[in-house]
């Protein structure tokens, strides 16, 4: 075997030597019996004749011989490119076509498959990703399966070491302030437990990375840097390691840079600076108790121990480990219901993304699309080729009769495919290059950047590809089969105009077309109003002028801060909030009517307002007052309750002046219910608004929220530019950053906006490319037509009645293209029911706004050609050829 | 010439291999050579001797180096590899079963069936 590699390798290579040592050697053996024969007595030139005569042409000796190397295929396989090139050359029009079509199709596929591989395939570089587990506690029948803990739960399982060599625990990714005052930045940041990089087994770039004792409480406060914000922030300079670092307003000193290409383990989210988790700002993370599942884990069962095994294992230990763990001050049932919990492995090779819960399923279904119009690009290459086939007929009967088996004609017709597949992947290649930039700048909108690394990689190259060589044999196949099934004698007796056969399949490959553009176009109605119903839909409160400014930590007077806001000009009015709709944060606590019992569970979505807060966002109030100056810290705690709260916890009693029994922020409260608010969407667009309680800001116990909320009127950006250079001043720790709400509530429609924008813009790539097949089957239709068209009119026929003859031959392929997409179409959109929003599967509008565009589109595809064969003049019709 | 029997099938490469293994030979030499150790009982059809050397080289059970013949030209020499040397043996003993069993199978007499 090997011998035969080095073999193929040395004639490869040296291809002209072997050639010349071929020839070489077979006049040494056709001389040396020629002087033999002499020998024997026969004259040289006798003796030169016989021994050629016995030996054979030389040529074909060298031919055999080649064959029996294997070097005669790669020969030919060179003939075919070159001859399918010089094809190309000779119809450029048909080759830019096929290749711009197919570019397209298999652009459009690799583009989607990249976002799939790098959210959900690649694996993390990390030493043997493979045997990475996630521990999660199994939930109840039905619920899913629980895959974070707390901080002394993750130190409990890394201490096992008798089933794990390692757990590392990590929080998700967030901004960390980096910087002295006045030069203030955020910087993407992540907590790690202590046995973070040994268990992932990474080997720092520079320095060393964070270890177990510098997780333990009242080691000196530490950071390790991301090898790209090393380079960004310090040209890789090696002092870098040592210097102190400012970070959320407490020096830390840069120990050392993970290696290059590792981020974290947030998929999607770089982590420029890790810390211990020991460093997080709110101590109670590092605590038992509710609330304080935190931590996502990754270990490295032990060799030797099976996952199996070590879940088996884990449980047996859990006996122990549960009983220090689990928070002491949990109602028993609490306690008992987290001590039989059961735990799951499973595989932790990808790390974790928040990005893959909303992802998925719309980049399968956007797979699937762009695998419908690689299909229509497929059918028009395959028309294509057939309508060409026809052209060709003559050249094939040609090669056949003079001998040429039928196989090496319908390799020469694959090889063609193959190349106008390759090229078109390689064009493709370059296609999803670019699309892949715009779709990562859509994602990045929102409140996260995302972050991928999209350079195509051994998957994406296989993949595309696979792809190349699928869609070469699904377009190419058919029409070689079809090409080369003749008999010669009749093709070449037979007028090449006349020839029948190939055109049969032509309109079921239109028919086809017509139907999955069909379901592409209403799939694409369908996202897009969608989106259009989620922007038109009322969400309760008003985002037209209110600006947003987080401040990290609440201000020390807060309403002296806001009167000097309301003095900015423009500002109409100001208040502060603890968390604003839609952001993504949120703060849930028990609270019922007083007289019943506190739950363990928490009941509504808790929200602290200032005065101003309701006028501010425009959220109605449906009766009793809202929050006032006079609602102080020290005054009696009252509550704001929304209609939802009240249908679900008063039912039917008149809710103003009762109280309420709360716990906020550990803290036992009752509240007097003083107003009624309407429902808003705090925490969705989509589904049922939540039941929400409102507080007085400054009546919050512990709180560390702070965001100023403004309406303004005028011009957003001097009102924003003003509130900052007020702000600033005031919070010297925080890099203030003012921003609309109107834009945090667009970045929760950032899937929505994807699936619009993608499924519209595949609707319309799938019509372009279902009108170009149509104008390829008439086209050719009335090319080989031209006779009869020529006959009919010389005989009287009108051209109008010329035209319907022609738009008959593509009526019936779209409209059974159409009754076939329907039924599909429906089927398709049901299985996307659930990412709709205002509109059902059977949308009137999307499925009849989509047959109307196909139906006019593919009136205009077939015009042309029907306005050329009205044009035939029936004497040059009649006289051509 | 016509009592010379045709090569059967797979044959050639067992004699090729055979004659190359008594000292290395042109092609032009391994035809002679077998049509020597044959006492010209077998005739190699010429246009299937280089289709063979060719396909042993690739197998690797030959090796060929250019040297310089008898008569002072240049030619390409073939000689036997240790891969070449190891299926001869086992080519030999299988073809030394397959006779030996025919040999027994056609003397067979009417009453020992």
């Amino acid at each position: 075997m090997l011998a035969k590699l080095r073999s193929y390798a040395r004639t490869l290579r040296r291809r002209d030597a072997f050639e010349d040592s071929m020839d070489e050697e077979m006049r040494f053996h056709v001389e040396s019996r020629a002087a033999d024969l002499v020998r024997r007595g026969l004259s040289p030139a006798e003796a030169a004749r016989r021994a050629r005569l016995e030996f054979g042409s030389i040529e074909k000796q060298k031919d055999v011989a080649r064959a029996s190397v294997g070097v005669r295929i790669l020969d030919e396989l060179r003939g075919d490119i070159r001859y399918a090139l010089r094809t190309f050359a000779r119809n450029k029009g048909f080759a830019v076509t096929a290749v711009v079509t197919l570019a397209l199709g298999i652009g459009a596929n690799t583009a989607i498959f990249s976002l799939i591989d790098a959210l959900m395939l690649r694996s993390l570089p990390v030493y043997r990703p493979q045997d990475l587990v996630q521990l999660n506690l199994a939930g109840q029948a039905g619920e899913a399966p629980f895959p974070t803990f707390s901080y002394p739960m993750v130190r409990a399982f890394d201490h096992r070491r008798d089933l794990f060599d390692g757990v590392a625990g990590y929080g998700g990714s967030g901004a960390v302030v980096v910087g002295p005052p006045g030069a203030l930045s955020r910087v993407s940041g992540a907590f790690v437990t202590g046995a973070f990089y040994e268990t992932l087994g990474l080997t720092p770039a520079a320095g060393r990375l964070i270890a177990r004792d510098d997780d333990e409480p009242g080691a000196p406060s530490v950071a390790v840097l991301s090898y790209g914000y090393w380079e960004r922030q310090f040209a890789r300079n090696p002092l870098a390691i040592g210097q102190t670092l400012l970070i959320n307003g407490a020096p830390a000193t840069i120990i050392g840079v993970s290696p290059p290409g590792f981020v974290g383990a947030n998929v999607g989210q770089t982590a420029d600076i890790t810390l211990p988790a020991v460093m997080t700002h709110d101590p109670g993370l590092l605590e038992n108790g509710k609330g304080n599942f935190w931590l996502r884990t990754l270990a490295r069962p032990k060799a030797g121990v099976s996952v199996a095994e070590a879940a088996v294992r884990l449980n047996t230990a859990w006996r122990q480990i549960g009983d220090t763990v689990i928070a002491p001050n949990w109602s028993a049932a609490r306690r008992k219901e987290l001590a039989n919990a059961r735990f799951v492995l499973t595989p932790g090779a990808t790390g974790w993304s928040f990005l893959r819960d909303i992802y998925t399923k719309p980049l399968w279904v956007l797979m699937a699309a762009v695998g419908l119009v690689l299909l229509i690009a497929c059918a028009n290459v395959a028309s294509l080729l057939m309508a060409r086939a026809s052209s060709r007929q003559r050249e094939i009967a040609v090669r056949l009769a003079i001998g040429a088996r039928r196989g090496r004609i319908m390799r020469q017709l694959l090889v063609e495919s193959a190349l106008l597949s390759l090229i078109g992947a390689a064009g493709g290649l370059l296609l999803a290059l670019f699309s892949g930039r715009v779709l990562l700048d859509i994602l990045s909108t929102g409140a996260f950047r995302v972050v991928f690394d999209l350079t195509p990689n051994g998957h994406v190259l296989a993949f595309t590809t696979g792809v190349a060589m699928f869609t070469a044999l699904l377009f190419g196949v058919a029409p070689a089969l079809q090409s080369t099934a003749l008999n010669p004698t009749a093709s070449l007796k037979q007028d090449a105009r006349t020839a029948t056969g190939v055109s049969r399949w032509l309109p079921s490959l239109v028919t086809l077309q017509v139907a999955l553009s069909l379901v592409l176009l209403i799939a694409g109605g369908l996202f897009v109003g969608t989106l259009r119903n989620l922007r038109n839909h009322d969400p309760g409160f008003r985002t037209e002028g209110v600006l947003l400014a987080d401040l990290d930590t609440p201000p020390p007077t807060p309403s002296a801060l806001l009167d000097e806001i309301r003095r900015v000009p423009g500002v109409v009015t100001a208040t502060f909030s603890t968390h604003t709709p839609l952001s993504g944060s949120r703060w849930s606590e028990p609270a019922v009517p007083a007289g019943q019992a506190l739950p363990d569970r928490d009941t509504a979505l808790f929200v602290g307002g200032g005065p101003q807060f309701f006028d501010t966002l425009k959220i109605p109030l449906a009766a009793g007052r809202a929050f006032t100056e006079r609602d102080a810290a020290g005054s009696a705690p009252v509550a704001i309750v929304n209609e939802r709260y009240v249908q679900r916890f008063f039912a039917g009693k008149y809710p103003l002046g009762q109280h309420l029994t709360s716990r906020l922020n550990g803290e036992p409260r009752d509240l007097e219910v003083v107003g009624v608010a309407r429902n808003t969407d705090a925490i969705g667009l989509r589904g049922i608004a939540p039941a929400v309680v409102y507080v007085p800001y400054v009546q919050v116990p512990k709180n560390h929220f702070a965001t100023v909320m403004v309406r303004a009127s005028g011009g957003l950006a001097d009102v924003a530019a003003a509130m900052r250079r007020v702000l600033q001043p005031a919070m010297p720790k925080t890099p203030v950053q003012v921003r609309p709400l109107s834009a945090q509530v667009q970045a929760t429609l950032l899937k929505e906006r994807l699936m619009a924008t993608l499924a519209g813009a595949l609707g319309v790539l799938a019509l372009v490319l279902a009108s170009v097949g149509i104008y390829g089957l008439l086209a050719y239709s009335v090319a080989r037509r031209t006779r009869e068209i020529g006959v009919r009119m010389a005989l009287g026929a009108e051209r109008r009645r010329v035209v319907t003859l022609i738009l008959n031959g593509v009526r019936r392929p779209v409209m059974i293209g159409m009754l076939i997409g329907l039924p599909a179409a429906w089927a398709a959109s049901r299985s996307v029911q659930s990412m709709l929003f205002g509109l059902q599967p059977g949308d009137p509008l999307a499925i009849g706004g989509a047959i109307l565009v196909l139906t006019a589109v593919a009136h205009a595809a077939a015009y042309l050609p029907a306005r050329r064969a009205s044009r035939v003049d029936p004497l040059v019709a009649l006289r051509h050829e | 010439m016509s009592e010379q029997a045709d090569l059967l099938r797979g044959t050639l490469d067992l004699l090729i291999l055979k004659a190359v293994s008594l000292g290395p030979l042109h092609g032009y030499g391994v035809l002679l050579r077998i049509e020597q150790i044959t006492h010209g009982a077998l005739l190699v059809e010429q246009g299937a001797l280089y289709p063979a050397l060719y396909r042993l080289e690739h197998q690797g059970l030959l090796d060929g180096e250019w040297g310089t013949s008898d008569n002072h030209r240049r030619a390409k020499f073939y000689t036997l590899t240790a891969t070449g040397r190891k299926r001869l043996k086992e080519e030999t003993e299988s073809w030394n079963r397959t006779a030996a069993a025919m040999s027994a199978a056609l003397k067979t007499r009417p009453a020992e069936a």
